[in-house]
């Protein structure tokens, strides 16, 4: 460390601190409201609250319903994750993988879906899980949600595991081990960063669906957090403050996952594969 | 036994509960509706508990959902084999769409004489689609300029003496110069600035003139008197009378901020009652001995009468395929008595004929005699005018009240919305 | 890809031997077939439905009957808030890549090494990514609230009268770009973040070597050997600028009179909650038309680029 390294240091620091408060600024006034009584959030929404009420905290932990919402997220959210890893990461593998007839367009049609809104698809959606006899279950979310994430994770697969090193198959090929083994048995160990972030993203992206469920889900045992805030947010009209400590506690669950799949994220890309 | 008690106590309760509703419930009656306060809760329960005894063998489940939640879902509900027996309904021309989609029941056969004659004429009317009746009202609920007393004092301004449009400007513009703000609306919402336009619409074109107009005679919507409407409500706009900011301040902002005492009027319906108090800071909102209410004011030359009224009808709609119970159980929420219970509770203002007696807050009991003695009840029009036309409506109301459109232009744009439709 | 030069890519044709084929053909049997028929099933069909959908005048109830042609296109492309919506969706997608991407480029470059201080800052920069929108944009609203927000104590300090950011028809739409910016450059930084950290060490050192600074090796180590990863990335921005939808809508639900519209609230506003799903549809199939057009064009510009 010496002098010259030492101003761009300084920098450095100066512009991660900037940016943290810029991201964690709103984040601090939802878990803060989540302690103030209606009246001081009106009054004084973003200091510190001025006496730390954690009435509104403990009715949300201490009400079944709440936990219900979230357990229904989670296990919807995990399922979601789950299935578009095998499926999307199964196809990828293929296009990437093995030359045939029709690949290319078999591909444009799978990527056709990254440009398609899904609120345009509601009601066609709707008709579509109907017709499937699966409304009201936790698969008339899951299904389409996959589906929907197909197109984007085949082709952040299909990016990665063309970098793969492709020396590595043939020798594995030698030793007799067909395209389906190694799959499972190299490709998928060696893609861990990528199986985190497509799997960080998608959880994401169920975590927080709301038009969706909103529309396939009628009875309240099966509802997810974001409808579960809508109906609170219907009893307690206007107490903010319930909301945004419904809000704080809502976000743990994605962290708590992010934090588990960073360190895979972090994990070597291609460790040790290429002295193989 | 390995098995703890409490299972034991679990599964027997479990295989009770499961023998009992095969053996006594024959028929469960589904209703949904948008969230209530618990209040009202309390005396749907009520109601349930009494007809569940009276009636064995039937069970009245009440499902409730958030307002806008529920307005979401409706259209793809209705059309699931989980589809409810009961529906809440604002009438007007969002229930003659499903009427029309064929997803509701025409009821018209049961409805008996005596069911008919106990219910006000306005309310029957809005649940009657071409001569056939889908559902039934029970509330009934109306616009006025709720009035903060302190203020008007403040801004000497007699709100008693308002009688005209003119009569308004002129207080309006005193309790500006007074330094106190006029009127407070959530305009983020749009449908409450949709109150002021659809009021004028209401005292310049009369019972006559509204009816003209949706049967798509002469020009419609752009019609002479919504175009002056428009010009009323654009003389209103010019005066800057609104809180500032108010384009994003949604309804639950304004009524709290108007709990607050921030503004002078606040053009709303009886709920405001309760949502004013809820939403103050304090909690406790204006008392009632400060809280006053005005009718909305007449315009010179206006076809419409001074006691035309505007504003909401409320009740359930029977849905295609409910068993007979639903039927028998809607009735039974219209019943005089039932009605009066509401009205005393102070829940809403009850529509059947004759519980006027019961009505316990003066607020709403001014109301209720303001509609029993109006030959013209405008629904509102996002209602009224189904959920395209009347969006429209709301949109235009937003952009007169930014000044952003001309009367001439905002009628027109009506006109073709509703021609279109 | 330098790396991959090790290894033959010629080789593989000329060792088609018979265990290989059939190696093959399980693979493609057993491993296309579930992507293809989730696909298929809620994504493709569901599209043409939409657009059967277009040439009808439906509200939803039962069937479309209806039938009206191009008119839902038509009344489209006629109207000015449709034309408002296309600007503005243009406008998010000029800020997702020209001013979103580079911050998320220059932040992964600060924070990509391993270091518990970095794992910090990578998990706060992610942090709005995860949440909900509807929760984001709840919570903004409460930011730029001219009576109570930091907007507000800001011109308050500046003896200034507070500005009504979401009420106001120019600054609006600005508030909403700033937001998306917040809660996806996190993500866009990790994708960076993955990739930078696959870039061999080596070939950092040999450039230090042979005495390259810092802003050197940026430009000429690092960020061409993480092209492909930028290529998503502005992929994604683009992609994820035309489907912009959730964030607008607890913002400012489209208004001041319909001036924040993107292209998706304005199908969801003036076709769903409308109940006009043919028109809804109409403006769907539009979107799409379009985005697919797009797609198009960027596949021949890498491909483009990877040739040259």
């Amino acid at each position: 460390m010496n002098a010259f390294r030492f101003l761009p240091a300084l920098g450095k620091a100066a512009v991660l601190l900037v940016f943290t408060g810029f991201v964690l600024g709103p984040l601090t006034v939802a878990v803060f409201g989540g302690f103030k009584t209606n009246g001081e959030l009106r009054v004084n929404p973003f200091g510190i609250p001025q006496q730390w009420d954690f009435e509104f905290y403990a009715a949300m932990l201490g009400d079944p319903a709440f936990w219900r919402y979230m357990g229904n997220s989670l296990i919807i959210s995990l399922l979601t994750v789950f299935l578009t890893l095998i499926v999307s990461a199964a196809a990828a593998y293929v296009f990437a993988q093995i030359r045939f007839l029709g690949s290319r367009m078999m591909q444009a049609y799978l990527l056709a879906g990254l440009v398609f809104p899904f609120a345009t698809a509601i009601l066609p959606l709707f008709i579509k899980v109907r017709d499937l006899g699966l409304l009201d279950s936790y698969w008339a979310v899951i299904l389409p949600q996959t589906a929907f994430g197909l197109s984007l994770s085949i082709m952040l697969f299909k990016t990665f595991f063309e970098q793969l090193p492709k020396d590595l198959f043939e020798a594995a090929h030698v030793e007799g081990c067909g395209y389906v083994r190694f799959f499972w048995q190299f490709t998928l160990p060696l893609s861990t960063p990528i199986l985190a972030t497509v799997g960080v993203f998608v959880f994401v992206q169920s975590w927080n669906n709301f038009l969706l469920p909103l529309v396939v889900i009628n009875s309240r045992e099966l509802f997810t957090w974001p409808l579960g805030m809508m109906q609170f947010r219907g009893e307690y009209l206007s107490e903010w403050n319930r909301t945004l400590a419904f809000i704080s506690l809502t976000i743990l669950p994605a962290v708590a996952f992010f934090i588990a799949a960073q360190k895979y994220i972090v994990a070597g890309l291609t460790g040790g594969a290429v002295k193989g | 036994m390995k098995f703890s008690g409490l299972t034991m106590l679990g599964a027997a309760s479990l295989l009770a509960t499961l023998l009992a509703s095969t053996a006594f419930a024959d028929v469960t009656v589904h209703v949904l509706r948008p969230e209530v306060p618990n209040t009202e809760k309390a005396y749907h329960q009520k109601m349930v508990a009494d007809f569940e005894k009276s009636h064995p063998g039937v069970d009245i489940a009440f499902e409730y959902i958030a307002n806008e939640a529920y307005k979401q879902k409706l259209t793809t509900l209705l059309q699931s084999d989980q589809k409810p027996d009961l529906i809440f309904s604002w009438a007007g021309g969002v229930l003659a769409q499903q009427a029309k989609a064929g997803v509701l029941q025409d009821i018209s056969a049961s409805v008996t004489s005596d069911w008919s004659a106990s219910i006000a004429n306005a309310g029957l009317s809005a649940f009657t689609i071409d001569g056939k009746v889908y559902g039934m009202p029970v509330n009934a609920s109306d616009v006025v300029f709720w009035t903060n007393l302190d203020l008007a004092k403040k801004a000497g301004v007699d709100p008693e003496s308002i009688k005209t449009w003119d009569d308004f400007l002129a207080a309006v513009k005193k309790a500006k110069e007074a330094g106190v703000t006029p009127i407070m609306v959530g305009g983020k919402d749009k449908w409450p600035l949709h109150f002021y336009y659809g009021y004028l619409w209401v005292r310049e074109a009369g019972k006559d003139g509204m009816a003209a107009a949706m049967g798509g005679k002469g020009d419609g919507f752009a019609a002479a008197p919504f175009v002056k409407a428009g010009e009323d409500f654009k003389n209103l706009v010019d005066l800057q009378p609104f809180e500032p900011g108010f384009m994003d301040t949604t309804f639950e902002q304004a009524t709290g901020q108007f709990g607050d005492g921030k503004a002078l009027f606040h053009l709303m319906g009886d709920w405001e009652y309760g949502t004013e108090k809820q939403n103050s800071v304090s909690g406790k909102g204006i008392p009632d001995d400060k809280l006053g209410t005005i009718r909305f004011p007449a315009v010179q030359g206006g076809a419409g009468e001074a006691t035309d009224t505007f504003g909401g009808i409320n009740g359930y709609a029977v849905i295609a395929g409910a068993p007979p119970e639903a039927v028998e159980f809607l009735k039974y929420m219209t019943d005089a008595e039932n009605q009066k219970l509401a009205g005393a509770q102070g829940l809403f203002i009850p529509i059947a004929k004759g519980v006027d007696e019961s009505i316990a807050n003066p607020f709403f009991r001014k109301m209720s005699e303001a509609l029993a003695v109006s030959k013209f009840h405008q629904i509102f029009l996002d209602q009224a005018l189904g959920s395209d036309v009347g969006a429209t409506v709301t949109d235009v109301a937003a952009d007169l009240a930014q000044g952003v459109v001309t009367p001439e232009a905002a009628a027109k744009t009506v006109q073709d919305a509703w021609s279109m439709r | 890809m330098k790396m991959t030069e090790l290894a033959a890519p010629g080789l593989a044709p000329s060792i088609r031997s018979r265990g290989r084929f059939t190696s093959q053909t399980s693979a493609l049997l057993l491993m296309l077939p579930p992507a293809l028929v989730l696909f298929t099933l809620f994504v493709a069909l569901p599209l043409f439905d939409a657009a059967y959908y277009s040439l009808f005048k439906w509200d939803g109830y039962g069937t479309p009957t209806d039938f009206i042609g191009l008119d839902n296109f038509k009344q489209a492309l006629g109207h000015a808030v449709f034309w408002q919506a296309v600007r503005n969706t243009l406008i998010v997608l000029a800020v997702s890549v020209f001013v979103q991407l580079p911050i998320a480029l220059g932040l992964a470059l600060l924070i990509y090494e391993k270091t518990p201080a970095n794992t910090l800052f990578r998990l706060i920069f992610f942090l709005p990514f995860i949440l909900a929108e509807v929760a984001s944009g709840l919570i903004w609203s409460f930011v730029f609230d001219g009576n109570t927000g930091v907007a507000a104590a800001l011109f308050h300090a500046l003896g200034m009268e507070p500005v009504f950011i979401l009420a106001d028809r120019h600054w609006a739409f600005a508030a909403i770009t700033l937001v998306v910016v917040w809660k996806y450059f996190g993500f866009h930084m990790m994708i960076y973040i993955a990739a930078l950290q696959g870039v061999p060490k080596e070939m950092l050192e040999a450039a230090r070597l042979e005495g390259a600074g810092r802003w050197a090796i940026v430009r000429h180590v690092q960020v061409p050997m993480i092209a492909s990863a930028i290529g998503v990335s502005v992929f994604f921005s683009i992609v994820g600028s035309l489907q912009l939808f959730d964030v607008v809508i607890p913002l400012t639900n489209g208004g001041p009179s319909n001036s924040t519209h993107t292209i998706v609230t304005y199908l969801y506003t003036f076709g769903l909650t409308r109940t006009r799903i043919g028109f809804g549809s109409a403006v769907g199939v539009m979107l799409f038309v379009a985005a697919v057009a797009f797609a198009v064009l960027y596949q021949r510009q890498i491909s483009k680029g990877s040739r040259s």
